[in-house]
């Protein structure tokens, strides 16, 4: 009876089937887990640590088994790049293979691990334990796999905020575009705060510019001066036209008064020769050739009316209170003839005929103009009176790096759709991002446009903790008061000179300790007429005409004011047998080899046949001992010179050409 | 070492082993009828089972097994659901990278997380499977009314646990899918805008929302969800299973599919209830649930694990990246068994998010007092039955479609897409 | 109702047997499996609590003769004459903060002494305190080590 009521037979079968198809299903999701590959990655580097370390190496070696993490709280990340990268901090592996090798250059020692992680720098997804997982290569879901080394820098940037961040060459090109083009005048960019780039004032402009000039300047300003800073706006005929008529209009201030001057009488020789010595190309470039802090001049006679670019080198400040460009003191002889030479050489057969009358009567154009310049954000960079600030014009790019890339625009081009892609196309062609844009084309070349990207890539959306971010301090602005600072003002010192970091970068002579480094008789006689220092070297200070009590406040004002007592305290008093030394010395250093004393020597560094009157003892001293420390690019090589070897040798370099009876120490 | 004991101390010994085994678990393995209907009732669990039950029933074609796989489900994902809560944080970023932190460092991890999530799927889609099974069946009707009424709730919780979950994970998907889904919520009238305020625990999806849904997910709803459950099963116990009156086929007689039944004895002799359902019942259909419900019941539960375990093995449960309520995909879906009313929202928010809603569960819950003729009770697309099945399985059929259009059929701004292009 | 119309059907009862048994071996070695891996499962492969190693400054942030306490990592840092060392504060009755006072150190739970050395002078508290490894990093910073208990003989010179 009781042999019915068992299970049919076919169940027991099913059941068999089953109960051993579970088993062999457990057993695959064991194998799964077993599998994994980071622990045949772990088995790898097992077999190679064997090969690459010697027994006792080996011995030391921490074992390898199991997951690595560095967790990050402050930064809300968890690396587990370690797990596979088993080698990075060794520097036994150095020359073996992905993913074992050792970390290239120093940048665990500067950025330890434990500190930094990986994903901070790389990008990627840290948490994951697999290669593809990882986003060694783009995944989907994986907003930012890792950085190509390429655009690696971009990262650098989300800590270091400094204009110039070290070792991140990219990087910090970026940022200097962004400063010299004034990104930031249309845009709100975090980390450029407080800059300001200004565009030459448009309130007398109707008085400086030749109407057909200012056409081709907004039909594609690149046209006329391929290095303009202002980007081609893309303005219809009509557009032009009224703002044409509009800028035409703005007639402030007329020029000074060059009635009185008798053209025919101008002597282009003078001329050329006032250019040279105000050293005029220090700054403005002329056939491709020259400086780049004012405007190019090549093309200068067809931009400008003559009565205005003579005003405009009389007195540059009455029309543009922000110019670099400095009040050289000429008389109205000496402006003629430079104004003329720049006319004559400078210019195009048209420019010698007075320009067709103007257009900007009729209102309704002005008008016109008015609008577009208004709507266009010209304002943005060019100062005009009777505008409100209405704001920056462009969208604040807070967070760029962080939007959404699903939801930029890309137009026609054919990229992937990443938000650094579209940074560098917004950059490079605003205008083909198939939406309507208000942005100029600057033109920039693609190599340029990329390290933009790239320094627009590093501003996020969510800010760090303060202990990982490395700002550097804005420099404090320096405006001296008194005779000084009228003098400052006017030769604007600052334009290239700077003092504790605030000023220009074209001299190599910063003031902060020039009382201490120069002689005082020297400076006041150098300014009057100054020469080339160093031979080799084209860029020099200009000659500025001073009177001679201008030039003797500066020096008193150095002297008092811009001093170091450690090179002041320098006991000045040297012994003959100092002097021998520092000959006997100065010959097996091979000093000749740069320098030029009496008649011998190279031509690299300064000629020193003049030191003793030129330099403080105790300021040669200090750069012979460590010349780094006070300029870090210079070619002077540091011989770890002992004090009394400096001390010899400056004595022998102070014996040069100064003047024993004033006994070589100025108070 | 046997032969070092003596033979009296080993009887001893085994005596009282016997015992302690006894005192657990008090039938032993049945080998006569009487044991086997012993051990059906002397124990707790197996107690939901009757001890004889109509061998029709227990044909495969009749129930599919759809309320035991759900059952069934419904134990795995509460096991694999209490493992998975000890390495999740409720709490946001922190709950998106416990995630991946299943993905990526956790033991078994991964097979957990998927097991967890296809089982839900496969829920709602069992769950709602089992409930056109009864309606077909006709197994709603009298004295099982008010079980039906039960089943439609345990639906709903099935949907609301489904839903509370989803949002778990905190990524993209699930951010936006219960953005969606609560905003469905918020049509309804008068209520519509507290509820959503209430579910979310404030104006906007955030960690008190993440939270709210936790404790949802992880205890309110499952301790609801299991005394209806237990409800559910009692009735089914009490009423026994549908379809006394259907005939085994002689064929399937012949093919031992169910061993001929003999009865023996009444059950009175165990049960102490005055009238056992027994006694209305053709002794000679019945067989006894042990071995041949529990054994079948085995396989099932065998056979879906095997699956799960398989379509874990073979296929990722999602997973986006880290919820950003700045950035909206596109489309934002709701989870795919609310795409049927999104598709309907898409088309009037007062149809697809109040009305049908509304109208689906009051029809459902009322059905078994309105249709209360007893013709056709039990038997597959009875004949009798011709219209109410008619109108239900068109409805049905219209809301999967719906819900096919919604999933499959709708890319970027909710435009019509062909899936295969 | 025969039992004969069953009967050419049934497979021999060893077989049968037979089968059920290879299911419910497969089933229990699964089980087994399934035992084992829940185990697995619960132990974390990774942790979330700052590394058992770490640095607490350079070895100038502690003045000579000083006595340091480093609260969020539970330790006594000691600048003797003869060297550095680190002592835990964690009381080993009962894991309280032991305070320092007197001559040593006192824990306020439940009274235990201390002396200058963590050596137990007299209460509840079962061993020393805990003494831990010193060692300065290429970086020229204290490096602890909780992994490495060291002995009350422990000096790192700096």
């Amino acid at each position: 009876m009781e042999v019915k009521n068992v299970a049919p037979p076919r169940l027991h079968v099913v059941f068999a089937c089953l109960g051993v198809a579970f088993l062999l299903i457990f057993s695959w999701v064991l194998l799964h887990e077993g599998t994994t590959e980071w622990r045949s990655t772990q088995a790898r580097f097992g077999r190679l640590q064997a090969s690459v370390k010697n027994p006792h190496q080996l011995a030391q070696a921490a074992s390898v088994g199991g997951l690595r993490q560095i967790w990050l709280p402050d930064l809300g990340r968890i690396d587990r790049c370690g797990t596979c990268h088993l080698g990075i901090d060794d520097p036994a592996f150095a020359a073996v293979p992905a993913p074992f090798a050792t970390h290239p250059g120093t940048w665990l020692s500067t950025h330890p691990a434990d500190r930094f992680g990986c994903t901070p720098c790389h990008d990627g997804q840290g948490g994951a334990t697999d290669y593809t997982n990882a986003a060694h290569q783009p995944q989907p879901f994986v907003s930012r796999p890792m950085r190509p080394l390429e655009t690696i820098e971009a990262n650098c940037g989300a800590c270091h905020r400094a204009l110039d961040p070290p070792d991140a060459p990219r990087l910090a090109q970026g940022r200097r575009l962004i400063v010299e083009f004034g990104c930031f005048s249309c845009h709100e960019i975090p980390g450029f705060e407080g800059l300001t780039f200004r565009g030459p004032s448009l309130a007398s402009i109707g008085y400086k510019v030749r109407s057909g000039w200012l056409a081709v300047w907004l039909h594609d300003p690149k046209a006329y001066l391929p290095q303009s800073k202002m980007g081609n706006f893309r303005l219809s005929t009509q557009e032009i036209t009224s703002l044409q008529a509009f800028l035409l209009s703005q007639r402030a201030q007329p020029p000074l008064d060059s009635t009185g001057i008798d053209w025919k009488r101008a002597d282009a020789a003078n001329g050329r020769a006032l250019f040279g010595e105000l050293r005029c190309v220090s700054c403005h470039a002329v056939n491709g050739r020259g400086g780049t802090m004012g405007p190019e001049l090549t093309k200068i006679g067809d931009k400008v009316q003559r009565d205005w670019l003579f005003s405009y080198l009389k007195d540059p400040h009455r029309v543009q209170p922000d110019t670099p460009m400095l009040q050289y003191r000429l008389t109205d002889e000496q402006l003629r003839d430079l104004t003329s030479f720049l006319f004559d050489e400078y210019g195009s057969a048209a420019a010698a005929t007075e320009p067709p009358p103007v257009t900007y009567q009729d209102a309704r154009l002005v008008a016109e103009g008015r609008a577009v310049f208004e709507r266009r954000g010209c304002t943005s960079c060019h100062r005009l009176p009777g505008f409100k600030d209405t704001g920056r014009i462009g969208p604040s790019l807070a967070g760029i790096a962080d939007r959404d890339p699903d939801e930029l625009p890309y137009g026609s081009n054919i990229v992937r759709h990443t938000t650094d892609n579209y940074i560098f196309l917004k950059v490079l062609l605003p205008d083909t991002l198939g939406q309507p844009s208000s942005m100029p084309t600057f033109g920039f070349s693609p190599a340029d446009a990329a390290q933009i990207a790239l320094a627009l890539a590093s501003i996020r959306k969510a800010d760090l903790p303060a202990s990982y971010v490395v700002r550097r301090p804005a420099p404090a602005p320096y405006r001296p008061g008194g005779a000084f600072g009228e003098l400052v003002d006017r030769y604007r010192c600052l334009s290239c000179h700077s003092v504790n970091g605030y000023g220009g970068d074209l001299s190599t002579v910063p003031f902060d300790r020039i009382g201490s480094q120069l002689r005082r008789d020297y400076v006041a006689k150098y300014l009057l007429n100054p020469g080339a220092v160093r031979v080799s070297v084209e860029a020099r200070m200009p000659v500025f005409h001073m009177v001679p009590d201008e030039a003797k406040t500066i020096a008193e004002y150095f002297a008092d004011v811009f001093v170091d007592d450690s090179l002041e305290r320098y006991d000045a008093r040297f012994t003959a047998v100092e002097v021998r030394r520092g000959q006997e010395l100065y010959r097996r250093l091979g000093c000749q080899a740069c320098h030029q004393l009496g008649t011998k020597g190279g031509y690299v560094g300064p000629e020193l046949s003049t030191t003793g009157a030129r330099l403080k003892p105790g300021w040669i001293a200090a750069w012979l001992s460590k010349p780094q420390t006070y300029r870090p690019d210079t070619l002077q090589p540091d011989y770890g010179l002992s004090p009394a070897d400096a001390r010899a040798l400056t004595a022998y370099l102070s014996g040069s050409g100064a003047d024993r009876t004033r006994g070589g120490n100025t108070p | 070492m046997e032969t070092a004991v003596s033979e009296p101390r080993r009887n001893r010994v085994a005596n009282w082993l016997d015992a302690v085994r006894r005192s657990v678990c008090r039938v032993g393995w049945p080998v006569t009828d009487k044991d086997r209907a012993a051990a059906m009732i002397s124990s707790l669990f197996l107690h939901i089972h009757p001890a004889r039950v109509s061998r029709h029933a227990l044909k495969p074609t009749y129930t599919f097994a759809l309320g035991l796989i759900a059952g069934i489900l419904f134990v795995v994902l509460s096991v694999t659901g209490l493992a998975l809560m000890l390495y999740y944080v409720p709490y946001p970023p922190e709950a998106y990278r416990s995630m991946k932190d299943l993905q990526f460092v956790v033991t078994f991890g991964i097979v957990l997380r998927n097991i967890h999530r296809w089982s839900a799927h496969a829920m709602v889609l069992i769950v709602f499977l089992h409930m056109c099974r009864v309606f077909w069946t006709g197994s709603y009707k009298t004295p099982r009314e008010f079980n039906w009424v039960v089943g439609v709730v345990l639906l709903l919780l099935t949907l609301g646990l489904s839903f509370t979950g989803y949002l778990l994970p905190w990524d993209q998907l699930a951010f936006w899918a219960i953005t969606v889904g609560t905003n469905i919520a918020a049509y309804a009238p008068v209520v519509g805008d507290r509820v959503k305020f209430l579910l979310l625990g404030g104006h906007v999806i955030g960690p008190m929302t993440l939270l709210r849904f936790y404790v949802l997910h992880c205890v309110m709803l499952p301790l609801a969800m299991l005394m209806l459950i237990s409800l559910h099963v009692w009735r089914v116990r009490k009423d026994g299973l549908s379809g006394a009156d259907i005939r085994t086929s002689t064929e399937e007689e012949a093919a031992g599919v169910f061993p001929a039944s003999t009865k023996t004895y009444g059950l009175m002799a165990l049960s102490k209830r005055p009238r056992a359902s027994v006694e209305s019942r053709d002794p000679n259909d019945e067989v006894f649930a042990w071995p041949h419900l529990l054994y079948r019941e085995l396989l099932v539960a065998l056979g879906v694990i095997i699956t799960l375990h398989v379509v874990s093995l073979v296929f990722m449960a999602p997973l986006e990246e880290i919820a950003d309520p700045t950035r909206t995909p596109n489309p934002a879906k709701a989870p795919w068994y609310f795409l049927g009313l999104q598709e309907l929202v898409h088309y009037s928010a007062l149809v697809g998010g109040v009305i049908v809603p509304t109208m689906i569960v009051v029809a459902l819950l009322a059905l078994p007092y309105v249709d209360r003729g007893k013709a056709g009770a039990g038997r597959w697309f009875a004949p009798e039955r011709r219209v109410a099945n008619g109108v239900f399985t068109a409805l049905a059929a219209v809301f999967v479609a719906l819900t096919l259009i919604g999933t499959l059929f709708r890319g970027q701004n909710w435009a019509w897409v062909w899936p295969w292009k | 109702m025969t039992n004969e119309r069953t009967a050419p059907r049934e497979i021999p009862d060893g077989v049968r047997r037979g089968i059920f048994a290879v299911g419910c071996m497969a089933i229990s070695a699964a089980t087994l499996g399934f035992l084992g891996a829940t185990f697995r499962f619960l132990v974390p492969n990774v942790l979330y609590e700052p590394s058992r190693r770490f640095d607490i400054g350079s070895p100038q942030d502690f003045p000579p003769g000083s006595v340091t306490f480093l609260p969020d990592r539970r330790l006594y840092v000691f600048n003797s004459a003869d060297g550095f060392y680190a002592i835990s504060s964690i009381c080993t009755h009962l894991g309280c903060n032991v305070k320092r006072g007197g001559p040593g150190f006192a824990c306020p739970c439940h009274g235990s002494q201390f002396d200058e050395d963590g050596q137990v002078v007299h209460g509840p508290a079962p061993s020393p305190l805990a003494w831990y490894a010193l060692s300065l990093s290429p970086h020229t910073q204290l490096v602890v080590d909780l992994d490495r208990q060291v002995g009350p003989a422990f000096r790192l010179r700096a």
